[in-house]
């Protein structure tokens, strides 16, 4: 119990000295810069504060954006890592090119949607979808194949046909490697989506609200949209954590010491 | 040819080629009669072909050459009957089922009821000595006992015959000889032909009615021997001149090792 509270007060004391700092200026005498460069946390705040409703609803966009994408993206990702299993002899090179989707970099897949899709929601959902298939593929085809030894030949003796093996062992096995790649694609969804806005058509989403604001020179503003992505993709992470943590709890990456 | 014997191993030849495209004689020639009810070791150094000719028997591998009869039918039909249990050289656990429900899986498989299932179970939890586990998951477990779980799987099938390739070997000598011990006294409630794969002598010797003593490069059999220890067998063999005299004549027995 001590050492999970340590583990708990390090960090968090770490976090509100820098808050500390940042608020009386530290920062600022460091780099040389005027408030209206970096406001201060207070400032921040209060103009968050201010216009809560308005960013509510953009996060909203963002992130319903984001988890659409991801659940679309993951489940191709999850299909072809099956696909790449059960026909190994040409699943093997669909996964490549998937992995060779993962190389696109997200500034130049985000006008490709907006071309593609005439809504900001379809745009920003296309860019997250290709952004998280390939870490699901990659993963979940990882624990489908990668079996303990001799799991496959129990299996055999007891004359368990592909079916069986596939439910009764691949699926159950790859658990794990789903929530890493669900934890990464959590992550990088996010990312994705905010950063796809930023060349959107649409006027919503946190994407829009930090480029433009910080364009009108609105740091405060900007800074309170740049909070709440932060925000929000933590509490997104804890999520798919604490699933992890009730779904899996026989796995090593979640015993409890 | 002994009619009446169980398993018929009759000129048995493997070859095969390695990851590196050179040919390898795994066996040559091997001939085997084993009796109902028999405890067997098949004994030998590394590349003597032991657990191939195990695996043959199994039907995991099919000989190049000769024939083996199980029960008065080939492999694949005694393996398709599940009449076999194998214990591995890992336990090979599933790591997400619990004890219990690791041993529950091939009676799932073979659908059998759940009263018989949970009944079974117990019973063979019990003669393994883990009735107080059978909750915990495979991690939380020693070596020792994660192997025991292997043993009570295979024997929860009521197979006809127990297949054991090095079942110990990944274990502390005081853990091996402790089921050596608990091997023989599950071994005496249940009667099941044995055939047990391994390089240590007196493990062998310890455990055997008869030793196949296999010699490598190409694997061959050498020496059938013959152990009349008498049963039931206790630690306190291991200090006889008998038992120390049997250790010594199998050990002059290989041939070039």
């Amino acid at each position: 119990m001590t050492d999970k509270l340590k583990s708990t007060l390090w960090p968090l004391s770490i976090g509100v000295l820098t808050l500390l700092i940042w608020q009386l200026g530290g920062f600022h005498a460091l780099l040389d810069l005027k408030p209206f460069q970096l406001p201060v946390p207070t400032g921040i705040a209060s103009t968050l504060a201010q216009n809560l409703t308005k960013a509510l609803r953009d996060c909203g966009i963002t992130v319903s954006g984001a988890i659409v994408g991801m659940i679309i993206g993951s489940s191709i990702g999850f299909l072809i890592a099956v696909v790449a299993t059960v026909f190994p002899k040409w699943g093997y090179g669909g996964l490549t090119v998937v992995s060779a989707f993962n190389a696109i970099p997200i500034v130049a897949l985000s006008p490709i949607m907006n071309r593609w899709f005439s809504t900001g929601m379809g745009q920003k959902i296309g860019v997250v979808t290709v952004v998280t298939m390939a870490a699901m593929a990659i993963n979940a085809y990882r624990g489908l194949t990668d079996l303990k030894p001799f799991s496959l030949d129990l299996m055999k003796s007891y004359a368990a046909n592909r079916r069986t093996v596939f439910f009764r062992l691949r699926l159950p096995n790859c658990l794990p490697s789903v929530f890493t790649a669900l934890k990464i694609n959590i992550t990088s969804s996010m990312i994705a989506a905010i950063v796809s806005e930023y060349f959107a058509t649409s006027t919503s989403g946190l994407g829009f609200g930090i480029k433009d604001n910080l364009r009108k020179a609105e740091m405060a503003m900007g800074w309170s949209y740049i909070t709440i992505a932060a925000l929000a993709g933590i509490v997104l992470y804890l999520i798919i954590s604490m699933v992890e943590r009730r779904a899996v709890k026989w796995h090593a990456s979640q015993r409890i010491k | 040819m002994n009619a009446a014997a169980e398993i018929q191993i009759e000129s048995v030849s493997m070859f095969y080629k390695d990851n590196k495209g050179n040919d390898i004689h795994a066996l040559n020639n091997v001939s085997i009669d084993i009796q109902k009810g028999e405890f067997i070791s098949l004994l030998g150094p590394s590349g003597c072909g032991k657990t191939t000719l195990l695996r043959i028997i199994a039907d995991l591998l099919e000989p190049s050459m000769g024939k083996v009869t199980v029960c008065g039918q080939t492999p694949k039909e005694t393996r398709m009957q599940q009449k076999y249990g194998i214990v591995f050289q890992n336990p090979v656990l599933y790591d997400w089922r619990t004890v219990k429900n690791n041993v529950r899986l091939p009676l799932e498989m073979m659908k059998i009821n759940k009263t018989e299932q949970n009944s079974r179970i117990e019973k063979q939890l019990e003669l393994v000595g883990l009735t107080n586990f059978k909750n915990h998951y495979p991690h939380q477990l020693s070596g020792g006992m994660q192997q025991r779980v292997g043993i009570a799987r295979a024997l929860a099938i009521q197979p006809e015959i127990l297949l054991m390739d090095e079942p110990f070997s990944a274990l502390d000598e005081f853990t091996r000889e402790k089921l050596n011990e608990d091997l023989l006294r599950i071994w005496s409630k249940t009667n099941k032909t044995v055939i047990f794969v391994t390089h240590n002598i007196s493990e062998s010797v310890f455990l055997s009615d008869r030793v196949c003593v296999l010699s490598p490069h190409p694997g061959r059999l050498s020496a059938i021997v013959d152990i009349d220890l008498p049963r039931p067998r206790t630690r306190e063999i291991r200090e006889t001149p008998e038992f120390f005299s049997l250790v010594s004549k199998i050990r002059n027995s290989f041939e070039g090792v």
